[in-house]
């Protein structure tokens, strides 16, 4: 009974932790190149309504990871518009953008469904076709990153601008890439929680995902190996929080509801002084003005 | 291709490059042949990094031509002339810091879009490596290497690329001596292949050890023009980069009428930074120069004396109390006056109105309204000959002479004890220069101690009371007028006997 | 990742967060007025075609939400309501900006304020004071607690150089789990079937006379005047604008930076803590688990758009509080959806933000 329970929990460990991986992958990747996604939040829960309405039109959640893979590459696109071609402030655009993801998808909601009209359930995905969609990319990350020349730029952009300029790479280019593939990473993060195990879509139903997949990525010293197994850290600290919350306990699960972040902070500390934080983040690049 | 030893590689002619109201080069000619190894001298601002900057691409002539390799050089671009051969090593390297040796070789001439795994990426460096003999880790990322490694990484990049024609600025500047005699006899090797080497110094005994030829300039103009550096000796070499007798622009020091009193400003046993157990006692009434090239630990006598950072070791006393680093007002408060060496980074906010200006360091806790503010410091503006539209003007949008009135009418008003005045006339005009200098030498006659950290060696011969020289972390001297300038020019040069650099 | 500069001289200052902020506080009409106007309305002509794709015609639309406020009951009343959580969170936000400190953690503050206020107002021993001492001992209780939290992150930041944006939000969340267990626990009142503190009774805020706002619209209006005579004529103003523009500066002559950022993040939480604290014990009366309903972030839009200054806060407050308002009303009326209103507000950021940056680049005459 207990060895069943265990596992229950890490089943639902695991199924937490799927779309905060994959959007901590996501803002990883423009992270890397030197763009803050702030917006990540934001194109989570835009993935996520446009995955569950694909999905209900459709009939295929499939179809549905797709939309949301479409929908945060249109948002990272604009992201990049705005930060690395007109270099509007990064931190406040990213807000912005989440502002609007989550206030627009909202209206958008209760536009189809008014108030107290029941949304109805969509097809869900199970676990092995996400678990293994997320080990894939992963394992796309880690080539990008280790086994291509165009991964090494990307690096070489968010640490030195001005050096991969100097060696003939295309910074801008470069960053609008990997902020548009980051979108679509955090988009297919959303999808993947609305035509996932849940199966609905519902105001915010993100809550906050978005936030924890960027620290994580702190946490993680932007590698995406870590910053998966910190993800599913914080699926298990969520699922002990879910478990817990029906039970008479000695330890509040309100204690496994901060944790995640407790833990985010306390490795924000850790590695402030590590320096593993690519050193052109959120900086705008202009050629000759460095 | 290799050229065979004693082809020009390289022919600069008629150089000149203005920037702004500054002539940095002023019709310089440069020749480097395969098979040399060419040494440019000069003190700072002579032009020797533009010079090489252009030859690199990454700045372009106003007038003059350039050939490399017999080819005229029409767009200068570092791109196109890194394929034409040239690789600059530049004082700050260009690697990328988180990637290890081999991928900053991958990075700059990849293989297709694919990486082979990391030990075929390992393999390439290691030929490279056994080729040219210079060794550098690759296990750990670039920015972790020691500077000695990361200058022989850039090296590697450049013969990686195979260039035949190498520019290195001032190369030696941040190394040990064994790595700084390691890297010459690693040019000499590079030399004999029938590559062109050219090198910044400001180190005489690197130019006898390493040079074919030397080339010095001094205000954008060559003083002594490709000569084999046979015919010289190290105190011709060191007289020509200080520059002769200049007609004397500057405030002489005159009579002091102030009382001396002395040991006013005191340093003892600082340590930070570059520096290596500094003790300095400076006497009220009197002018204290420290000449120097940069790099030698002024920017850390700077911050240490002007109290804006904790030290491992020693303290800054003024009139027997000692000062607490992190706490500008209680310098202020003391009587030590700092005019800053970047005045737009640590001496104004450009974006501030001038009467905030004034009230920087000084700022009472309730402030009157801004337009009895702006009022209040008129009057000041005038004394201190500040040529402004008014006090609500921007720090920003003054020139950069009347920026440094502003400063010095904040510090030097009231009656300062002491001053540190780190370059006070650098990029001023003569007119400029000369009255700032006037003000700080009538500090100094209103009894207060001046430290005066400078580039320029004849303001400070025509203003001090006292020179040491600031070489290597180290303070060497003092000297005393009259002034012997080669004994000066040799310390600056670290050639003094009393001193190993590091 | 340094929110202040320290890098050396030719880099971008501050790293991490270069170019914040400076867009919004160096001054001129263009970024003062002409951007926030122009935002303002091109999100409200993007409001009206969304309304009118709808179909409803926008014109109505915005009739109803300018009758709603000025000629309805209760309209400005509740305007003035709603906006004084925004203002007080917003006059915050705006002084850590000028310092560039670029704090998002209101919302944590905002919410351990209410807790630390409603346990304090509700602690045997405590409850039962007469009204005056309870409403203002528990006001200081929730701003030292805002402050404190806030405190945390500042802290991180001058010690560790752990990033501000970043860590002062993980705080939100652990703000958001002490409420849970607060009110589930903590100081749960053991009279009530749902997780909810004990009613604040006598704490509670007055109205002010002839209206039906609490008095934390006063106290927040009071405050507005405080912040602008605080940046303008005192020497704490001072330092905030010269750490925005040159910490290095600032380091070298006036005050360590350090002290600056510790004293922007304090000066946030206090009034982020004692907004949670007025809008408890002046609207909602108790504190419940669903006391986050995001003035935090809201603020966020509101010190931008009130372009870092406290008059602008005030006026862009009022303005977003009086569009909720209008939009609740144009729901009941014309079947309009009122979370429209937050679509347009986050247009107007997006707008202001791409705006400040157009104007840049104009100045810059790229």
């Amino acid at each position: 009974m207990d060895v069943l329970l265990k596992i229950a929990t890490l089943e639902a460990a695991i199924r937490l932790s799927i779309p905060v991986a994959l959007a901590a992958l996501g803002a990883l990747i423009s992270e890397r190149t030197g763009v803050l996604n702030l917006g990540l939040e934001g194109m989570m829960l835009s993935g996520a309504f446009a995955g569950y309405m694909a999905n209900e039109v459709t009939g295929s959640p499939w179809v549905g990871l797709l939309a949301g893979i479409v929908v945060g590459c249109g948002f990272g696109a604009l992201l990049a518009l705005a930060v690395v071609t007109i270099r509007a402030n990064q931190v406040v655009t990213g807000i912005a953008f989440t502002l609007l993801a989550s206030s627009g998808t909202t209206y958008l909601f209760q536009l189809k469904y008014s108030i107290g009209q029941k949304p109805p359930r969509v097809d869900r995905l199970g676990m092995p076709p996400l678990v293994a969609m997320t080990l894939v990319c992963v394992f796309a990350l880690w080539f990008l990153f280790q086994r291509t020349t165009i991964g090494l730029a990307m690096a070489a952009t968010g640490e030195s601008p001005e050096a991969a300029d100097a060696l003939g790479y295309r910074v801008v280019r470069l960053r609008w890439i990997a902020a548009t593939l980051g979108g679509g990473l955090a988009g297919l993060g959303g999808a993947a929680l609305t035509c996932g195990p849940l199966g609905l879509f519902i105001r915010d139903v993100t809550a906050g995902r978005g936030w924890v997949a960027l620290a994580l990525v702190v946490f993680a010293g932007w590698r995406p190996g870590m910053a998966v197994a910190g993800a599913f850290l914080f699926g298990l600290s969520d699922a002990c929080q879910l478990r817990l919350q029906g039970t008479k306990t000695d330890i509040p699960y309100e204690v496994f509801l901060a944790l995640p972040y407790v833990v985010t902070l306390a490795a924000l500390v850790l590695r402030a002084r590590a320096s593993r934080t690519p050193s052109a983040l959120a900086v705008p690049f202009v050629r000759g003005v460095h | 291709m290799v050229e065979a030893n004693g082809t020009s590689l390289v022919e600069m002619r008629g150089i000149h490059r203005r920037f702004g109201d500054t002539h940095a080069l002023r019709g310089v000619d440069l020749t480097l042949r395969a098979g040399e190894i060419h040494a440019l001298l000069g003190s700072n601002g002579a032009g020797k990094t533009t010079l090489v900057r252009i030859l690199a691409g990454l700045d372009r002539p106003d007038e003059g031509t350039v050939h490399v390799r017999h080819q005229l050089i029409e767009r200068f671009d570092p791109k196109r002339l890194r394929t034409m051969g040239v690789a600059l090593v530049q004082q700050h390297f260009t690697l990328v810091p988180t990637l290890t040796a081999s991928e900053n070789l991958v990075l700059a001439r990849p293989d297709g879009w694919r990486r082979g795994p990391g030990r075929s990426e390992s393999a390439r460096l290691a030929q490279l490596i056994e080729r040219t003999g210079l060794s550098v880790r690759d296990d750990v990322p670039a920015g972790r290497l020691s500077v000695g490694e990361q200058q022989r990484l850039e090296l590697l990049r450049a013969l990686d690329a195979d260039a035949r024609v190498l520019l290195l600025d001032e190369p030696t500047a941040v190394l040990t001596d064994q790595e700084a005699e390691s890297l010459l006899s690693v040019c000499r090797a590079l030399a004999a292949e029938g590559r062109a080497l050219a090198f910044i110094s400001h180190r005489l005994a690197e130019v006898f050890d390493g040079a074919d030829r030397v080339t010095v300039l001094a205000e954008g103009r060559e003083v002594v023009r490709d000569e084999p550096v046979a015919n010289h000796t190290r105190s011709s070499l060191a007289s020509a980069m200080i520059g002769h007798e200049s007609s004397g622009t500057f405030t002489d020091r005159g009579g002091r009428e102030g009382s001396r009193v002395d040991a006013r400003l005191v340093l003892s046993g600082i340590e930070v930074g570059r520096l290596k157990s500094i003790d300095l006692s400076v006497a009220g009434g009197e002018i204290d120069g420290v000449a120097g090239v940069d790099g030698n630990g002024q920017s850390d006598l700077e911050a240490a004396v002007s109290a804006r950072v904790e030290m491992k070791v020693g303290k800054v006393e003024l009139d027997g109390v000692t000062l607490i680093p992190g706490n500008p007002r209680n310098r202020r408060d003391r009587g030590l006056a700092y005019i800053p060496s970047d005045r737009y980074q640590f001496g104004l906010v450009g974006s501030m109105d001038l009467s905030d200006n004034l009230d920087l360091g000084r700022v009472p806790r309730w402030r009157r309204s801004r337009t009895k503010r702006r009022a209040g410091r008129v009057d000041e503006l005038t004394l201190w000959d500040v040529r402004t539209s008014g006090p609500g003007a921007r720090a920003s949008s003054l020139s950069g002479g009347n920026a440094q009135k502003l400063v010095l009418a904040r510090e030097l008003d009231g009656t300062p004890k002491a001053v540190l005045a780190c370059y006070p006339t650098r990029g001023l005009d003569p007119g400029a220069a000369d009255s700032v200098a006037a003000r700080l030498v009538r500090c100094a006659n209103e009894g207060a101690a001046v430290l005066w950290i400078g580039a320029e060696l004849d303001e400070l011969l025509a203003v001090a009371d006292r020179i040491v020289v600031l070489a290597g972390g180290r303070l060497l001297g003092p000297f005393f007028p009259p002034y012997d300038r080669a004994a000066i020019g040799l310390a600056m040069a670290g050639e003094s006997h009393e001193v190993t650099l590091r | 990742m340094n929110v202040v500069a320290t890098d050396p001289p030719g880099t971008p200052a501050g790293g991490f967060m270069a170019g914040i902020g400076r867009r919004a506080t160096s001054g001129g009409l263009v970024s003062q007025i002409v951007v926030p106007v122009a935002a303002v309305s091109a999100a409200l002509v993007v409001g009206g075609i969304l309304i009118a794709l709808d179909g409803t015609n926008a014109f109505s639309a915005y009739r109803e939400v300018l009758r709603a406020v000025f000629v309805g009951k209760r309209g400005l009343s509740d305007t003035a309501t709603a906006a004084t959580p925004l203002i007080l969170v917003g006059l915050g936000y705006s002084i850590a900006y000028r310092a560039r400190v670029f704090t998002i953690g209101g919302e944590g503050q905002y919410l351990i304020g209410a807790i630390a206020g409603t346990a304090w107002v509700t602690a045997g021993g405590i409850r039962t004071w007469p009204g005056f001492p309870l409403v203002l001992t528990g006001l200081i209780v929730a701003a030292i607690a805002g402050a404190a939290w806030s405190g945390i992150a500042g802290l991180l930041e001058v010690r560790f150089g752990a990033n501000v944006v970043i860590s002062s939000l993980m705080l939100v969340y652990v703000a958001g789990s002490v409420l849970q267990w607060a009110v589930r626990t903590g100081i749960r009142d053991p009279d009530s079937f749902v997780p909810n503190s004990r009613p604040l009774l006598a704490a509670q805020l007055p109205r002010l006379p002839g209206t039906n706002t609490h008095i934390g619209f006063a106290i927040a209006m009071a405050l507005v005047p405080i912040a602008a005579v605080f940046m303008a004529r005192h020497r704490g103003g001072f330092r905030v604008i010269a750490t925005g523009f040159n910490p290095n500066a600032l380091d070298a002559n006036e005050i360590s930076k350090k002290k600056v950022v510790l004293m922007v993040m304090l000066i946030a939480g206090a009034l982020a803590g004692l907004a949670g604290m007025v809008e408890t014990a002046g609207s909602t009366g108790r504190l419940g688990a669903a006391a986050s309903v995001g003035f935090g972030f809201e603020a966020i839009i509101v010190a931008m758009v009130g372009r870092l200054h406290p008059i602008g806060v005030a006026v862009a407050a009022l303005g977003l509080a009086g569009l909720t308002i209008g939009f609740e009303s144009t729901q009941r009326v014309l079947d309009v959806p009122s979370t429209l209103v937050g679509v347009i507000t986050a247009l107007i950021v997006v707008f202001v933000v791409i705006g400040d940056a157009l104007a840049n680049r104009g100045r810059e005459g790229r």
